[in-house]
């Protein structure tokens, strides 16, 4: 029986020896919350235990990444990248999806190809970034540009503004860790804010529309920007310590639009307050700060820019969330990570926490 | 070491430090941002929460799904075969129910309440979006909703809310045309979901079958929305804005009433199924499938023990055997082969066959026989359909080949939906060579041909099937669609609107053909020696028809079976083909009589029964019986 129990644990050790416990403990509290929350905001038990399969499935996802050696994942990075663009543009073709393209009918699940977008963007340019000469000249800002500018192009013209952001997010992201100049990042910078009144005209109207309704909700209180009011009286009305879990009205008498998904994140604040906040805001920093430090113990560039670019990410998707469902920010199309109701988000955000784990775990072997 | 030398110049440790650097900045970046936006929240949630509370308080203006009224459903003349009556039901919106248990016992103390309804309550709140209202039961008594009104104070979260049930007022008579809806289920909400319906998650009912299920689009209407200001206790107080609901459309079917209770009561209590149609049209005047069910019980959630009796019935009430049931046509299917065998130029009116009792193939040890021991002697088309014999069509099977019977059948409707407006019909079997390497993986035999040729072997047919065949007998030689929804109309006083129907495929180019059929089925019914003969005896008007028995157990040797003394499921089944009156036809007919024994026997009587009722007694002693004009 002992030698059983032993057996079962070196086995059990062989697959999760690579997994960074605090890290995993930081998720894992994380989605606790969301199981919470959506058994509130959904109110239905079949709801939560499927958004609990997604996790588990995730998880299982993050397990198995884990294992890879960066540099084994290294190797596919240019594979990866040109199979997920060509399943991007496969969606032009057979995409099916409610108001944009964005989804592959694979009869048995949707493939969405922006979420392996989100993987497969930073690890290109991680792998470019990996033999080129740093820190990054002209010419290889140029190539970095290029291979993150045709993903990105092609997903904001599905239209799918809120994937585009992401993936050009963690692309950018890798860039700025390999150490770009910051009189470059001016330059940039600069071209952006010109290029900014050329932009406005490529919009569609409902992003404008989105824009305008961010600079005075009140304009148009029983169209967009209701959705903007009501999230806010939810937020206000929940107080310093929220009005406890299940009694949140605002979503309950449906004034709050998609509030399993995009809003749920009021939904989670009035029914638990500014405390709620702090302690969830608190375990995203945890999450983002644990994964930058794994990142800097990677053994190469290329495992270092790789999970550097999917921690900040992560946390590109918590302040555009947070900030969009507070009228800080523009409404734009981003989940909460991990407490937003919906699965492939979820799937693919722990597969990156994989890589990161792998990267902290296969460590510098030599000084440096 | 190889990625030394291929970057011989870069310096990782720099590398590593420059990366430590920006991911530290970056991670004080984060910090900033989340950190601002808790400050944010804190402005919104600390300092300004008054203000949210109270608006939030205020926050009164609630979107109330407007139900329309399902369509009704009339048969030809007028008559109402499915409306909607007022009534009420009890909902519960759990949220706001502190004891559940003592809720309901108290309840029960006040209302009618089975387990059934507890238990259905219990899983609708499982699934259930909360603070949503949750039905307890239909159709309050008006004494219970008087014993409710007393004190509903003492139950908060309880409400007694008018709404349409739905009416069968012909109970069993058309259960299998107009079928029944059903309270909505879990399955048929995500069904909505997934074509972006969900506001249909709002009606009462859903069309379970029969027709409410088929012309569930147009019955149902659309759901209209208010936006509703309510008080403190989310009751309304007035409507703000109105986005009014779409009524159903009404549905005007072919099918007469009057008929429809004639064909039942025409059977006699037997069981088995009846199709009548216009041939001028191909609208079905009535269709009975027995025994039949009442479709009311379903209506406002049937119990558990009354589902269970009508499923596990032997009898099979629910079962609509005219659209779904198959049985070989046995001699039913004579009058298409001789159509068959005329068109290819194989028989006329005048050429014959010998009967001798017995048909062999060349070199073949066994025979087929007729069904009068030594033959029918020499044969013509007329007296091969009179007497119904059998080598006449052995005959004719092996000079068509099974390649032609299965081409001009397929022609003539068989083996596929004749495309009725009722969903889940069969296609039936018609036998081929392709058909049958399919299902058996084999080639086929010659001896399949003959027996293929009196409805035998691997037919299989719907009364459907066989009453548009028939229809289209007497008729002109085209075949139409049957169907039982003539026209629509978007309400009481809007236009009625035709249903489209597809056009009529012509089957038969030659109307002597039809007109030689017509000789032969007519001698059936009139001629001294018609099978049908007894059935027709003293009718004032000529019919037409064809008798037929269906083989539940094959012939074996020489060994005849009594049809009467065989254990009652293995009897045969009594088939009849028909039209009357044979010179103008104005209905058609196809039915089944179960375990009936021999067509002729137990099915053309009630044949003859069906066809008294349609077209009535002779008008006036005067007036000679074929220029008579039915009955509209």
């Amino acid at each position: 029986m002992n030698v059983l129990i032993r057996a079962l644990g070196a086995f059990a050790w062989r697959w999760l020896d690579k997994l960074d416990l605090p890290l995993l403990l930081g998720l894992v509290a994380i989605m606790g919350i969301s199981l919470v929350v959506q058994a509130s905001a959904g109110g239905d038990a079949a709801s939560v235990l499927k958004q609990a399969a997604r996790f588990a499935v995730g998880l299982a996802a993050l397990v198995v990444l884990s294992r890879f050696a960066p540099s084994t994942l290294r190797q596919w990075t240019p594979l990866a990248y040109v199979a997920s663009l060509a399943l991007l543009g496969l969606v032009f073709l057979i995409g099916t999806g409610r108001s944009a393209n964005l989804w592959i009918d694979l009869k048995i699940f949707y493939l969405q190809p922006g979420e392996l977008l989100k993987l497969s963007v930073p690890m290109m340019v991680a792998w470019f970034l990996h033999q080129a000469f740093l820190p990054p000249s002209w010419r290889t800002l140029a190539i970095s540009a290029a291979i993150i500018g045709l993903p990105v192009g092609l997903t904001v013209l599905q239209p799918d503004f809120g994937t585009g952001l992401l993936v050009g997010a963690s692309g950018v992201f890798a860039v700025f860790l390999a150490g770009i100049a910051w009189w470059r990042i001016g330059v940039f910078a600069g071209l952006g804010l010109a290029a900014l009144p050329i932009g406005w005209q490529f919009l569609m109207p409902y992003q404008k529309a989105r824009v305008f309704t961010f600079l005075d909700p009140e304009s148009d209180p029983l169209g967009e920007g209701w959705n903007i009011i009501q999230s806010k009286i939810a937020i206000g009305s929940g107080g310093a310590t929220g009005k406890g879990w299940g009694q949140g009205t605002q979503a309950h008498l449906d004034f709050l639009p998609e509030h399993t998904t995009d809003f749920v994140f009021s939904v989670y604040s009035e029914e638990f307050g500014w405390l709620g906040v702090l302690v969830l805001l608190g375990l995203y920093f945890f999450v983002v700060a644990r994964s930058l430090w794994l990142a800097s113990q990677a053994r190469d560039t290329y495992g270092r820019l790789l999970a550097g670019a999917l921690a900040l990410t992560f946390s590109v998707y918590v302040i555009v969330n947070a900030g969009m469902v507070a009228g800080f920010l523009p409404v734009v199309g981003v989940p909460m990570p991990l407490l937003s109701y919906g699965g492939t988000s979820a799937v693919s955000l722990l597969a990156g926490f994989g890589i990161v784990m792998a990267a902290g775990a296969h460590r510098r072997t030599w000084g440096g | 070491m190889r990625r030394w030398r291929a970057r011989p110049v870069r310096n990782p440790a720099a590398e590593g430090e420059q990366f430590r650097r920006r991911a530290l900045l970056s991670g004080l970046g984060v910090g900033a941002a989340l950190l601002a936006l808790a400050i944010g929240y804190g402005r919104l949630q600390i300092q300004q929460h008054e203000e949210y509370a109270t608006r939030s308080e205020e926050n009164r203006i609630r979107l109330d799904p407007i139900v329309p009224a399902r369509g009704l459903v009339y048969d030809r003349n007028g008559v109402l075969l499915a409306d909607n009556a007022p009534a009420y039901r009890l909902d519960i919106v759990p949220e706001r129910v502190d004891d559940m248990p003592q809720l309901l016992a108290a309840l029960r103390e006040r209302v009618a309440l089975s387990e059934d309804e507890i238990r259905r309550f219990e899983n609708a709140r499982k699934g259930s979006r909360r603070f949503k209202p949750i039905a307890l039961k239909l159709r309050l008594s008006e004494e219970e909703i008087a014993r409710l009104a007393v004190d509903r104070h003492r139950f908060p979260g309880v409400e007694v809310v008018p709404y349409l049930t739905r009416r069968y007022p012909f109970g069993d008579l058309a259960a299998h045309i107009v079928g029944y809806v059903g309270r909505i289920d879990q399955d048929d909400i995500d069904a909505m979901a997934s074509r972006g319906e969900s506001r249909f998650a709002a009606l009462p009912h859903i069309g379970k079958t029969g027709l409410e299920r088929y012309y569930e689009a147009r019955l149902r209407g659309d759901v209209g929305y208010q936006e509703v200001e309510t008080n403190v206790e989310n009751r309304p107080l007035r409507v703000l804005r109105r986005h009014d609901a779409q009524p159903g459309a009404d549905l005007h079917l072919s099918i007469d009433i009057t008929l429809q209770q004639a064909m039942v009561e025409a059977f006699q209590g037997q069981h088995g199924a009846a199709i009548a149609i216009d041939p001028a049209s191909g609208e079905i005047l009535a269709m009975v499938s027995l025994p039949s069910y009442d479709p009311n019980l379903f209506v406002g959630g049937i119990s558990f023990r009354d589902y269970k009796a009508l499923n596990e019935d032997p009898a099979r009430p629910l079962f609509n055997r005219n659209v779904l049931g198959g049985f070989p046509p046995g001699s039913t299917l004579k009058p298409f082969m001789a159509l068959a065998g005329l068109k290819e130029g194989l028989i006329t009116p005048e050429s014959t066959v010998f009967s001798s009792g017995e048909f062999r193939l060349p070199g073949a040890a066994r025979g087929y026989r007729d069904w009068r021991p030594g033959g029918h002697g020499t044969i013509n088309l007329r007296e091969s359909l009179a007497q119904s014999v059998n080598t006449y069509y052995f005959d004719l099977a092996m000079k068509l080949g099974i390649d032609r019977i299965s081409a001009d059948f397929d022609r003539m409707g068989f083996g596929r939906p004749t495309g009725i407006d009722l969903t889940g019909e069969a296609a039936g079997v018609l036998p081929s060579r392709a058909w049958k390497q399919r299902r058996f993986k084999q080639g086929w035999f010659p001896g399949e041909t003959v027996i293929a040729g009196i409805g035998q072997g691997y037919w299989v047919t719907t009364p459907l099937q066989l009453a548009q065949g028939t229809a289209m007998l007497a008729g002109d030689g085209l075949l139409r669609r049957p169907h039982l929804v003539r026209a629509t109309q978007a309400g009481f006083g809007a236009p009625r609107v035709p249903e489209p129907q597809p056009a009529a495929l012509r089957v038969v180019d030659d109307p002597q053909h039809l007109a030689a059929v017509n000789d032969g089925l007519v001698a059936t019914m009139h001629g001294p020696t018609g099978s049908g003969a007894r059935a027709a005896a003293g009718a004032w008007y000529r019919m037409a028809g064809k008798t037929g028995t269906a083989q539940r157990v094959s012939r074996q040797g020489a060994e005849r079976l009594d049809p009467n003394r065989l254990p009652y499921h293995l009897r045969h089944q009594a088939l009849f083909v028909g039209y009357a009156p044979a010179d103008k036809p104005t209905i058609a007919l196809a039915l089944v009589v179960e375990h009936g024994g021999s067509g002729s026997l137990a099915a053309a009587p009630v044949a003859r029964r069906i066809f008294d009722a349609w077209i009535g007694p002779p008008p006036a002693p005067s007036v000679e019986p074929v220029a008579a004009e039915p009955r509209p």
